[in-house]
């Protein structure tokens, strides 16, 4: 049983992370990450009976793979991102379990994020996340991230984190 | 706006010259849903996705909401997704396996295959007096090309492979469906988003412009690529620098359908590239490339120039290939729905070669999610340009400058010769002139 301090300690990981996204701090939001983390995006899709599952997610990266998809944005060069996309995310419904062993929690939480490029264009994105936060080095590290959209057809590509 | 008698002078691809109304005009793109929708075969999925009786996707044709179905029988059906007796959806789902559909408002039921097979209080109503087989779901006309399903509203087209000519098929059988390899295997599933700008600047995009991905929309990946596997980190991915020389391929070149392949590798530069990149990988993927290969070569031992692969292709009028050069890397099909004058909708699904190992296939999903993908590298800033331009082009008053299709103009054949179709320079925009040449065609008739 977590104690209310490590719950409040957890939050403020949570929320420090999707200020660091938002502030587009990314080298120290890649430091939130442990060296092995797992960070996938599942294909949601509308399916009927006995049918395969999806033969490839839409995202399943590793370190190296979002290290580099944060420097091609620093090239000068990504035009996704230029000029900067604008973000915020709202993180809520923050639930902490016990994880698979004492250096482990399981966390979940709830996000809206809201992006905005150039004048006027947008994208809302909602959906839920299944972390495994672990102890190193006397702080937390996000060690399994899972991102599940809501949405069936994107509303654009996808060029930001969750 | 630009009456159809006018189309001829905003359509000048034999000057390059192609006025941007044919993408934002509202009364071409009402035109377009006839005239090039309802008259073309479209692509609308694999054979592979329907490996069972009952499996079903469900896809578009233009506009169309359409269900790609293989019946208790065996046999390919696309049905237009519409109940016939008030007009409501029958099939909700993305993919399935079902032996029927039920529509939701009055409860009549479509067999698989599109027959009417039931009617709610049917005897006591209509007295038995319905004629099931002329209420049973619209069937579209279908066919298949060594496993990849088309389909076409037109009764009096021509056959498929007469519509796809004799070049076409050579280079469909040959670099994308590898049916002498032992053909392709689906991964299920659609991935879809929303994309600003018209269909067609997406199509023309992939069937002939490799000028964008040298010049300037792609540089930021390539060289993030490029840096990190100088540094020696672990990237399974085909480096795209080959040092040779790059040839544009056409089929359907002034008739016919268009068919377009870019940034080609005559010869068997590629192949030692894949062998190189194949030895990153492992074992199994060496054993392969290398028998790959050689069967390879077998069949293609009458054609010198023969490539080894293809980088980047489409088919007139919406479906977008990518082969990244590279077998390893899988084939990646996109169609391009359109969603109105500046709105389109990609849905895009992976292959992967049937008899390649584990590990192969792996690798190739992975190229195509971290690549040519909603979420990741490359596509999204195809999309970039997109909104960009539908930003500018708002106002009807930028649609009367025409647009500068004049690459390679009049040095289309300036390129070795020897394989089925047009082998030219590159970058061009020989394909993109070719597309509208076909598109002013339809639109005329």
């Amino acid at each position: 049983m977590l104690t209310l301090e490590q719950k409040r300690e957890v939050e403020e990981f949570l929320y420090r992370e999707a200020f660091l996204l938002d502030e587009m701090r990314f080298d120290e939001w890649l430091d939130m990450l442990s060296e092995d983390i797992e960070y996938t995006m599942p294909l949601r899709e509308h399916l009927q009976g006995d049918v395969e599952p999806a033969g490839h997610p839409i995202i399943k990266d590793d370190k190296l793979m979002l290290t580099m998809r944060a420097k091609k944005h620093e090239t000068g060069l990504s035009h996704v991102e230029i000029p900067r996309s604008l973000t915020e995310h709202i993180v809520t419904n923050i639930l902490i379990e016990d994880g698979d062993n004492p250096t482990e929690l399981r966390v979940y939480s709830n996000f809206l994020v809201r992006q905005a490029r150039k004048l006027r264009d947008e994208a809302w994105w909602a959906g839920r996340r299944k972390d495994v936060l672990r102890r190193e080095d006397g702080g937390w590290k996000i060690a399994r991230r899972e991102v599940l959209l809501d949405s069936i057809v994107l509303p654009r590509g996808i060029t930001i984190f969750f | 706006m630009v009456s159809l008698g006018e189309l001829r002078e905003v359509v000048n691809w034999q000057e390059g010259l192609i006025s941007p109304s044919v993408l934002f005009d509202k009364e071409l793109y009402r035109e377009e849903q006839t005239k090039v929708f309802e008259k073309v075969w479209m692509v609308v999925g694999h054979e592979d996705m329907l490996r069972k009786p009952g499996d079903y996707v469900t896809n578009y044709m233009g506009e169309v909401p359409v269900v790609v179905s293989r019946d208790m029988e065996g046999e390919l059906h696309v049905l237009v997704n519409r109940c016939v007796h008030r007009g409501n959806e029958v099939c909700l789902f993305d993919r399935g396996n079902a032996r029927a559909f039920t529509c939701s408002y009055h409860g009549w039921t479509y067999e698989i295959s599109g027959k009417l097979i039931g009617v709610p209080m049917e005897k006591e109503l209509y007295r038995d007096e319905i004629d099931h087989d002329s209420w049973g779901l619209e069937q579209v006309r279908v066919a298949s090309y060594k496993g990849l399903i088309f389909a076409t509203f037109d009764q009096s087209a021509p056959s498929l492979e007469e519509w796809l000519g004799e070049d076409g098929c050579w280079w469909l059988r040959n670099y994308v469906l590898v049916e002498h390899l032992g053909g392709l295997e689906a991964l299920p599933g659609w991935h879809r988003y929303r994309t600003p700008g018209n269909w067609k600047h997406l199509a023309e995009n992939f069937i002939g412009d490799d000028y964008h991905v040298i010049a300037a929309t792609h540089v930021s990946w390539l060289k993030v690529v490029q840096e990190f596997t100088q540094k020696g980190y672990p990237i399974r991915r085909a480096a795209a620098s080959i040092a040779a020389k790059r040839y544009e391929v056409t089929t359907g070149y002034l008739k016919g359908c268009p068919m377009g392949f870019g940034n080609m590798v005559l010869g068997q530069q590629a192949y030692e590239q894949d062998l190189a990149l194949a030895e990153k990988i492992g074992h199994d993927a060496v054993e392969w490339v290398r028998y790959r290969n050689s069967r390879f070569q077998e069949v293609m031992k009458e054609y010198e120039i023969a490539p080894y692969s293809f980088q980047n292709g489409a088919i007139f009028p919406n479906l977008g290939l990518m082969g990244f050069l590279s077998p390893l890397a899988g084939r990646q099909f996109l169609l391009f729905h359109p969603r109105g004058t500046a709105e389109m909708e990609q849905w895009q699904w992976t292959m992967v070669e049937k008899e390649a190992p584990a590990i192969v296939k792996e690798v190739a999903a992975e190229y195509a999610y971290r690549g040519q993908h909603m979420a990741g590298t490359i596509a999204p800033d195809d999309v970039e340009n997109q909104e960009r331009i539908v930003e500018a082009m708002r106002a009807p008053r930028n649609w009367r400058k025409p647009h500068n299709y004049r690459l390679q103009l009049g040095h289309e054949e300036e390129a070795p010769q020897g394989i089925p179709g047009q082998v030219g320079p590159n970058p061009s925009e020989i394909n993109q002139r070719n597309f509208y040449r076909f598109w002013l065609e339809l639109m005329e008739a």
